[in-house]
């Protein structure tokens, strides 16, 4: 995505946090695909939250009488699953399962992965190598891997799977936190603070912060897609969420056997992963360009 | 530069050990007695008894480590509940499925992912561009699993021109090379978006530095300047492919769940259902150590590329 | 006369040609089995195991006869000519055995073959022990105590008790050749290249991929010598997997194809063939902790179960309803009291009345152990969630732990202990094609672990009465009166939750020839043949 030119006045001055996250409103203002995908994800996040309210029908109810009905079936929108129950219904819960499994190991990861990396960078020597040398471990597995090594060895559920995919994304957030700290202390203005007799905790707060959690986050925002669609893929391998939960990656896979009778109602959990982590993808795209973040 | 690759590998190690590390604990992480994971349910009271002094189970966690780590680097990975292999065997007939499956994967999206990268940053802000770009997003975004299921209904069921599963010995080369088809393709398409959205970052923050917008707009030839933006990106986009491909060997358990591909992944996931824990230990241990050697296999050829690089 | 010989000539050749073209073919199958099944001898992967390996490369001293359709498979000798019950004594009996008859490493079959089989079944201390294999068919061999061996081709065999159970257990110890383990003397190497009697030799096996067999030329059944040449048997435990490979034609002959689709094969000019057979799928219950310990949650369970809807909508009419343990029309089923139809309204009386009042107030827990595929389970998970759903709707919580089918059959027979110790049901398929296995190594007491499987366990006076009367009845009319009481009593009271019995539908290419479906978990593949 092209980077939007500002105009003179708006430029960025780093260390000015508040023009600063200004402009990047002004620039995410101008950016239609970001604000169309941005819009999406609202609604389907506001779907997702209000599926207790909005779904037509309860998502573990169904009569296998009605199984694998197809779209437009009336009373039932989006057809029904090989168990009969409400497609609609299914997938506005589902939402939430994978939202939850998709969010909450990025946003674990972003939190305790910050701390750590600024912690490391800050600190340099030791303590550096030590963090640093462990996330290497980490790193060691392909993100797949180590989220079925782990969900392998604790089990299915969706807290062995928040715990494995968490595990799975801190190391590359301490890993950008800590480089992107390294980066400003090195700067001048931060020496100048420090030889003025700033604190540490002012200095951080005011200098670094507002430095690191830009890339920080815009890196984190570029995982949640992963993070989906790995947590659907545990689900979809056995691993996740067990039956008769409504989750989109779980719903795949028991959807699988229907493709034959009925093409299009078991490619709605897919199509709706896809969507999701699209959406994703392009506000992270429109964020990365407004804050003009180099990753 | 030798420096660095002396000081690389040294730091290769401690990796190595600590991956090693975690997959040991892998069997302790999992619920019930350690025991029961690693032995048939019908064992004999001799073959348990057996067992625990071969691991040491009645000694400290160290020693236990130390014991098992001493007999991995012999080679020996232990004993396949299922099979009652030797799971090196299990692990080594698997692991040149995946690597075939990770090159020729790897080969589709590093050649198409480059080739869009390239040619979305060279036609910055056109049409092409936005194609280029949209055609990345959506290979980043989209469930590979997902996809390899409709390449199966599309080009297996309704046409039957590939086939669907397995990865067939009778067909020759050309049978084994179909079979690999579909899933090459549910494999690359990640892989290939996220190559083609880093290559078209990296050679435009080379093609907008202004000394090659200068030589640009004095007119100098394309095929300059693209070697220029080629050897200047080749760097970062070599890290990405060292990546994707490991992701590739690595993270293929979804793929080849799909296809039924006779690979590590597929080892994986039907240890994991037979809850053959020294299969699962031995694929990942074996898995990591690849990985680990591939990214300072990547580091070294930057540094050679670049000599700038080496890193802190 | 020139035309006379030309056309003597022709005929002679293209009846050649006529004659190696049905001999031709390979024959590819695809299982449910996640790995190829154990080809030392005494395979796993339950009776899947036996219907493509076991029972192709080997062969037991008596053999069933499945060359029909019509009726449920009687035994009929096969390397044993004829056997009896001793005069002098009746806790022995006298086994002929078959001469000239080939290993197919060349050694020759006779009576220290099957000494040696039985050994690496039952004696710990013997070299040849088979410690894989014994464990996955002693326990089917609680009758056969001893052996002895009178001459070549005579064996005594001597039973604990009087029983007339002993042809149906032999019918399931193969025979493996001692010449070809005594080169090897490891059962894994004996493994990749054994030897057996059977109709079908292992011609290539790659582990976790394929077995390749080929046909026995010199099997000494000149009837049951094999049409086809080559069987290659391609493990695809996910249905969708086996039912694409048999549409783009990588496979000829899949095992349960995926019930949505059955309509489109046969559409598509796919041969669907099913039988009934002495099949049972249901959940085997905890007898010992609550919930199952009270009859009356045993009893609501099963009226909670929507069978009519499993086989109608989920199976597509690939099985039937089941309410015990054999189906009507079987012999052995009886004039049972309890119909378990359909009705949750009564589900929940009942429970109500026991004390439980749903899931919040007093919940039925029950935690069972599914298997994801596997030899007659079916659809094992698709029927699972179905079946939560049935149960849920009455108060009854239940959670699901799916592992691999052959695991599964490891676990089940060590019992609701050890890894088992959380779980309290088990979803597994049974067959029920003689006593002992109906009902013997679940119904009676003596059959605890490890010499049998009732691991429930189920302890019933009456029941053991009967079954220990029917064993000593050699009459077999009586005997199927003995046990259609006993089958009365099980049914009501409903140790397991009976679910269905399943159809055994398999899909095949109109290439396939030959093949009769049998009642039976085993198939004859010796008649089959691959047109052109």
């Amino acid at each position: 995505m092209s980077v939007i030119a500002l105009p003179e006045h708006l430029s960025t001055v780093a260390g000015a946090p508040m023009s600063y996250w200004r402009t990047v409103a002004w620039r995410l203002s101008r950016d239609r695909v970001t604000l169309v995908a941005g819009a999406l994800l609202l609604l389907i996040a506001l779907s997702a939250l209000l599926a207790p309210w909005i779904a037509p029908h309860d998502p573990s109810a169904g009569a296998i009488r009605l199984r694998l009905a197809p779209v437009g079936t009336p009373s039932h929108l989006l057809g029904t699953d090989e168990q009969g129950r409400d497609m609609l219904s299914r997938l506005l819960w589902g939402g939430r399962m994978t939202l939850v499994a998709g969010l909450t190991p990025v946003v674990v990861a972003f939190l305790v992965g910050t701390v750590l990396g600024v912690i490391a960078g800050y600190a340099g020597g030791l303590v550096n190598t030590l963090v640093m040398r462990t996330m290497d471990i980490f790193y060691a597995f392909p993100a797949v891997l180590l989220a079925i090594a782990i969900s392998g060895a604790l089990g299915p559920g969706l807290p062995n799977t928040l715990i494995s995919l968490s595990i799975v994304f801190i190391p590359r957030v301490v890993r950008v936190a800590e480089s992107a700290t390294v980066q400003v202390k090195g700067l001048e203005y931060v020496a100048a603070a420090k030889a003025s007799g700033a604190s540490v905790w002012q200095i951080l707060r005011h200098h670094l912060l507002a430095n690191i959690l830009g890339p920080v986050l815009v890196f984190a925002s570029t995982q949640v897609s992963l993070s989906i669609i790995l947590a659907a893929g545990l689900s979809f391998l056995g691993l996740g969420v067990t039956p008769p939960a409504a989750e989109w990656g779980l719903m795949l896979n028991t959807l699988r056997q229907s493709i034959y009778v009925n093409a299009v109602v078991p490619a709605l959990p897919g199509l709706a992963i896809f969507v999701t982590s699209m959406a994703f993808n392009l506000v992270s795209d429109g964020l990365r360009d407004a804050m003009e973040i180099r990753t | 530069m030798w420096r660095y690759v002396g000081r690389r590998l040294l730091l290769a190690i401690p990796t190595l050990l600590g991956a090693s590390i975690i997959v040991f604990a892998m069997v302790h992480l999992a619920p019930g007695d350690p025991i029961a994971a690693i032995l048939p349910v019908d064992a004999s009271k001799e073959q348990i008894e057996d067992t625990k002094r071969a691991y040491g189970f009645d000694k400290p966690l160290p020693v236990q480590y130390l014991k098992w780590l001493g007999r991995v680097v012999q080679g020996d990975l232990g004993k396949s509940i299922a099979t009652r292999r030797a799971v090196i065997l299990d692990v080594r007939d698997s692991l040149a499925n995946s690597l075939m499956l990770a090159v020729s994967s790897s080969l589709l999206a590093f050649g198409a992912g480059i080739a869009l990268g390239l040619l979305a940053a060279f036609t910055q802000g056109r049409a092409l561009d936005k194609m280029a770009s949209a055609i990345a997003v959506i290979g980043v975004s989209v469930p590979h699993y997902w996809a390899g299921i409709i390449l199966i209904i599309i080009f297996s069921v309704q046409l039957n021109w590939l086939p669907a599963m397995g990865a067939s010995s009778d067909g020759g080369l050309v049978g084994y090379l179909r079979h690999m088809a579909l899933p090459t393709i549910a494999l690359a398409l990640i892989p290939l978006g996220v190559i083609a959205r880093v290559t078209r970052s990296a050679a435009l923050d080379i093609l907008n530095q202004e000394f090659v917008l200068a030589l640009r707009a004095k007119g100098l030839a394309h095929r300059r300047v693209f070697a220029h933006v080629v050897k200047n990106a080749a760097p970062q986009i070599i890290t990405v492919l060292g990546l994707q491909f490991g992701f590739q060997l690595g993270g293929s358990v979804l793929v080849e769940a799909v296809f039924s591909w006779p690979g590590t992944g597929y080892l994986l996931n039907l240890a994991i259902f037979q809850r053959d824990m020294p299969v699962l230990q031995g694929v990942i241990l074996v898995l990591a150590t690849f990985f680990v050697l591939l990214n300072l296999l990547v580091d070294v050829l930057q540094t050679y590329i670049d000599p700038r690089i080496a890193r802190h | 006369m020139t035309r006379f010989i030309g056309f003597l000539v022709v005929a002679a050749v293209s009846l050649a040609l006529a004659g190696s073209a049905s001999a031709e073919g390979t024959l590819r199958i695809g299982m449910t089995a996640a790995d190829i099944p154990y080809t030392g001898g005494q395979t796993d992967n339950g009776f899947e195991g036996f219907r493509f390996v076991g029972y192709q490369i080997y062969e037991p001293l008596i053999n069933w006869d499945l060359s029909r359709s019509d009726k449920l498979p009687s035994l009929v000798p096969g390397l044993a000519e004829s056997w009896e019950v001793s005069k002098s004594d009746p806790r022995k009996w006298i086994f002929k055995l078959r001469k000239n008859v080939k290993f197919h490493d060349g050694s020759a079959f006779n009576a220290d073959a099957v000494l040696f089989t039985f050994d690496s079944i039952k004696n710990k201390q013997a070299a040849q022990f088979d410690q894989y294999g014994s464990a996955q068919i002693s326990w089917r061999l609680s009758a056969l105590k001893a052996m002895k061996k009178l001459d070549d081709y005579t064996i005594e065999l001597e039973t604990p008790t009087v029983t007339s159970f002993v042809p149906y257990q032999i019918v399931y110890m193969v025979i493996v050749s001692p010449a070809q383990w005594n080169k090897v003397k490891d059962w894994r190497k004996f493994a990749e290249q054994p030897s057996g009697t059977g109709p079908f030799k292992v011609a290539r096996f790659v582990p976790r991929e394929r077995l390749e067999l080929e046909a026995n030329k010199g099997y000494w059944d000149p009837k049951r010598t094999p049409k086809v040449d080559k069987v290659v048997l391609l493990p695809m435990p996910e249905p969708t997997t086996r039912l694409a490979a048999l549409r783009s034609g990588q496979v000829d002959w899949i095992e349960v194809p995926p019930p949505d689709s059955i309509a489109q094969l046969k559409g598509s000019g796919f041969q669907i063939v099913t039988n009934k057979y002495p099949h049972n799928w249901g959940h085997i219950l905890r007898l010992d902790k609550e919930p199952w310990n009270n009859k009356a949650v045993r009893k609501a369970a099963n009226y909670a179960i929507d069978r009519v809807g499993i086989c109608k909508n989920l199976l597509n009419d690939t099985c039937v309803p089941g309410t015990g343990v054999a189906y009507k029309g079987h012999p052995w089923f009886g004039n049972p009291k309890e119909t378990y139809d359909y009705d949750p309204a009564k589900a929940k009386e009942i429970l109500k009345a026991a004390g439980f009042d749903g899931i919040s107030k007093r919940p039925a827990r029950a935690v069972a152990l599914i298997s994801t595929s596997g030899s007659g389970q079916m659809l094992p998970l698709a029927m699972n969630e179905l079946i939560q759903k049935n149960l849920k709707d009455v108060g009854i919580d239940v959670d699901l732990q799916p592992i691999e089918w052959n695991s599964l059959t490891q676990r089940f027979r060590i019992g609701f202990t050890g890894e088992n110790a959380g779980v309290n049901a088990l979803n597994i398929s049974f067959n029920f094609l003689e006593p002992f296995s109906g009902f013997g190594r679940f119904f009676h007491s003596k059959s605890v672990p490890p010499t049998s499987v009732n691991i429930m366990p189920f302890v019933n006076p009456e029941s053991d009465r009967l079954l220990d009367e029917a064993e000593k009845t050699f009459d077999l009319a009586k005997q199927d009166a003995i046990l259609a009481k006993v089958h009365e009593l099980v049914v009501d009271e409903a140790p397991w939750i009976f679910v269905v019995h399943d159809l055994n539908p398999r899909a095949m290419t109109s290439k396939v020839k030959g093949f009769v479906p049998p009642q039976s978990w085993f198939v004859d593949l010796t008649q089959v043949s691959v047109a052109r």
